[in-house]
């Protein structure tokens, strides 16, 4: 039984560096591109780096004022839709990487936290229904952080990084049953950084495995890619290399999106 | 108003307000089974303050935890509202968010018959 249509989806890790914003912004971008009306945010209050990232300047307002109640959402999106080919339109929501606004995110109390669960559920309403967006996607801080389970719980579906290393597997499997499980989260897994992921053989492995550690769909296999190394940050992969396998990649990962495959 | 009027609402008001108790009295017989049902820990400590937020939903039981999160996406609904989203019973529905408003988790208002639940995220904090 097919269920809601992904509308609203979390990139979530265990660890740090699995490529949870690499996965979020091209994601963001290859729907985009798709013609879709598509929304950024990034809820890494911790380690802003959409900022830097998207090269931006002059932001107005902060996710983090959308999130103190200082302003409309509105106010905080920011129009790249001129950056992308295609039709469709690409708006980013961004967290203030200031010291100050990341010292200030790291002290709130949990009852700042559960207005902000109740601001981020309603832009479902803001930006879904009222704004017609087709979608938006939230890049979160690794692990069990306040904002990435707030983000968790306000999400259709949540698309997990990880890699092979060990204590990702383990931490990853834990965060399946004790956090996704509880709130009833769809989840797709990408495995990232993942060694002669070129061959067949290496595949039919790693979705075995995937399989018998994860039960859940698996959304990619992310080959270690030396050239996303070697951009240091500074491509928009699915827009800048369109011929790339990793654009190719993401194509496929969005047409599973799309279908509502995984439930 | 002439005094026809009046004496013939009077046994109106009457059954008005005796149908409310019964209702009021359904609605702790509910919470009873459901407690019965599930053990006391869930209302062993009931708090004046304790906001829903994810990290309470976490440690929350979950058939508690269904409901809230369904409460928690509505903003505010009725027991049936909220039944409707859950495809479980409305008296289940009923009981649980009326444990919630026990344990401080939500609130609760009346509007002629119908009762309306709430995380209270204005006023806490």
């Amino acid at each position: 039984m097919k269920t809601r249509m992904s509308k609203i989806i979390a990139v979530h890790s265990y660890k740090g560096g699995t490529g949870k914003t690499l996965l979020s912004v091209n994601l963001a971008a290859t729907l985009a591109k798709q013609g879709k009306k598509v929304c950024l945010f990034d809820l890494d209050f911790r380690a802003p780096s959409l900022f830097a990232i998207l090269k931006m300047e002059n932001v107005q307002s902060w996710l983090n004022d959308y999130l103190n109640g200082a302003c409309d959402i509105n106010k905080v999106l920011v129009d790249l839709s001129s950056t992308i080919s295609g039709n469709g339109k690409f708006f980013v929501g961004l967290a203030n990487p200031a010291t100050e606004a990341i010292r200030d995110m790291s002290a709130k109390d949990r009852k700042w936290e559960m207005r902000a669960l109740g601001r981020l559920l309603s832009l479902r309403n803001a930006l879904l229904n009222d704004g017609k967006f087709d979608y938006i996607i939230f890049d979160t801080s690794p692990g069990l952080q306040y904002s990435s389970i707030n983000a968790i719980v306000t999400a259709d579906l949540v698309v997990v990084a990880t890699t092979s290393d060990r204590s990702d597997v383990d931490g990853t499997r834990r965060m399946l049953r004790e956090l996704y499980n509880l709130f009833e989260k769809k989840t797709g897994l990408v495995i990232n950084k993942v060694l002669d992921a070129a061959s067949k053989s290496k595949r039919d492995e790693m979705d075995s495995k995937v399989k018998s550690i994860y039960q859940v769909p698996l959304l990619g296999l992310v080959p270690c890619f030396c050239d996303i190394l070697r951009a240091e940050g500074n491509l928009i992969f699915v827009r800048d290399k369109p011929d790339h396998p990793f654009t190719k990649l993401l194509d496929e990962m969005v047409k599973k999106i799309e279908a509502n495959d995984i439930n | 108003m002439n005094n026809e009027e009046a004496f013939g609402k009077k046994p109106l008001h009457v059954l008005e307000k005796i149908r409310e108790s019964l209702e009021r009295l359904n609605e702790k017989m509910e919470v009873m089974i459901e407690i019965q049902k599930h053990g006391r820990k869930d209302i062993m400590h009931p708090l004046t303050d304790a906001p829903v937020d994810v990290m309470t939903l976490l440690s929350m039981p979950d058939h508690l935890r269904k409901t809230a999160m369904t409460l928690c996406r509505c903003g505010r609904a009725t027991a049936e509202e909220i039944s409707v989203q859950t495809s479980r019973a409305r008296a289940v529905e009923s009981a649980y968010l009326n444990q919630l408003v026990i344990m401080g988790h939500l609130k609760k208002e009346r509007k002629g018959r119908k009762a309306y639940f709430y995380a209270d995220r204005e006023t806490q904090g």
